[in-house]
């Protein structure tokens, strides 16, 4: 593929990808409040430094609120777009990328524009894990309690236990990493803030980099209006970043009248015809199908 | 960093946030520059997680039937695109439209499918091309 080949693939792609992303139209921060809100994160050396900010300037927030007191997120939500972990924000500014992100993330893009992807997590029945988790689609559930907020996602059953009781996070003798991390956080009215750390090093998605076990994180998670939760994040992570980065997510009420629609068990193994593997060339492709004797490993192993 | 990196970055970062086709992998062994259309009868609708699978019986001009498979997303997409198991119970007929796969086997990413009895079906959306 020439440079120029490859350019054209790559503004295909974009091209492609905007539109995806106009059809969506995630509301975003305009770019002097996106600008505001990721200058606290660049103000902050860590993320539990920024934390203890929002919790000194919230005196202290609350914990273990009465239950009529903490807002009602029930009903059935999914992703409503907005923010990127890699891409531009409001007002065109580009995350501050390590080296090796970014290559990694060139590649990545050169591999999809020929047509090669595979996801060393959900093509394994593994958990998507987070922060990917922010923009996984399909459907969600937030359970709030005073004790603790339970973020669910039906996608491999993951939740996010959030606990506001007033716990720390784990000693460092007791911390090991985690898909989910360990997350701890308190009450501000109606506002959830929460920071997240004990994070696993491990793939991103496809053709996506690796998050390292460095990585800390701080949300404020508020619903905006009836239909709306909007959660502010900023990411911290030396191997992705050379400095924090913000991004806003909102997440989007299910219309489910009727009440037919359920958050149901996920056995990501259940159907055999969804069974997949790596090619020798990095691409995903199916293992035998049980309704055809068509079998794809024959072929290319050419008998 | 040049052009070609900033794009290269905006695509993969873009990609991660899009709504993606799939939980469990990616759609790459289809070929989306194709379409098959095929008339055919259900034999058995597997109502799954993370992708389901309709397979529908199709016999050929030699009057060989051949199963192929039509991969859709799980049961609660399915739903919300009203697209329920009850609608495609075992012999069902049906025209069923879909991406085949590259390799040539009988499977195919499911677009669309119109009913014997007219009713219409469209497991990913309607495109602006009304498919």
């Amino acid at each position: 593929m020439t440079c120029i080949t490859r350019l054209a693939a790559l503004l295909a792609c974009v091209a492609l990808v905007s539109t995806a992303a106009r059809a969506q139209e995630p509301a975003q921060p305009s770019p002097a409040d996106w600008q505001r809100m990721h200058q606290m994160g660049l103000a902050h050396k860590t993320a539990w430094d920024l934390y203890q900010t929002l919790k000194k300037t919230a005196r202290g927030g609350q914990t273990s609120p009465p239950f009529a007191q903490l807002p009602d997120w029930s009903g059935l939500w999914t992703s409503g777009g907005g923010g990127s972990l890699f891409g531009r924000a409001p007002g065109g500014v580009m995350p501050k990328l390590t080296p090796n992100t970014a290559a990694v993330l060139k590649k990545g893009a050169e591999l999809l524009a020929q047509g090669i992807s595979y996801d060393e997590n959900l093509s394994e029945c593994g958990p998507p894990g987070y922060p990917r988790w922010l923009a996984i689609p399909f459907l969600r559930e937030f359970i709030v309690r005073p004790e603790q907020t339970w973020l669910s996602s039906e996608t491999v059953n993951n939740v996010r236990r959030v606990y506001t009781d007033g716990r720390d996070h784990p000693s460092p003798a007791d911390a090991f990493p985690l898909y989910y991390g360990d997350s701890i956080g308190f009450w501000e009215g109606q506002k959830l803030v929460i920071h997240t750390n004990q994070l696993m090093a491990r793939s991103m998605g496809r053709n996506q980099p690796d998050q390292s076990e460095q990585m800390e994180t701080v949300e404020i998670w508020e619903k905006v209006d009836p239909r709306t939760i909007k959660a502010d994040v900023w990411i911290y992570d030396p191997a992705l970043y050379t400095e924090p980065w913000y991004m806003q997510r909102r997440y989007t009420q299910v219309a489910n009248a009727d009440k037919v629609l359920r958050m149901n068990y996920w056995h990501c193994g259940e159907n055999p015809n969804n069974d997949v593997y790596k090619t020798p060339e990095g691409n995903t492709q199916y293992n035998d199908f049980t309704f055809t004797t068509d079998d794809n490993r024959t072929r290319e192993q050419g008998k | 960093m040049s052009k070609v990196t900033v794009l290269a970055i905006a695509c993969a970062a873009a990609l991660l946030i899009a709504p993606v086709a799939s939980a469990h992998h990616s759609g790459t062994m289809f070929d989306e520059t194709k379409e098959v259309t095929l008339d055919g009868v259900v034999k058995e609708f597997q109502y799954t997680n993370p992708h389901s699978w309709l397979l529908v019986d199709v016999a050929g001009a030699d009057g060989k039937v051949t199963t192929w498979g039509f991969e859709a997303e799980g049961p609660t997409t399915l739903m919300q695109m009203k697209v329920r198991r009850s609608d495609f119970a075992p012999g069902t007929k049906l025209k069923i439209t879909g991406h085949p796969m590259k390799d040539g086997r009988p499977a195919a990413s499911w677009t669309k499918a119109i009913r014997a009895d007219g009713m219409e079906f469209y497991p990913r959306g309607r495109n602006p091309e009304g498919n």
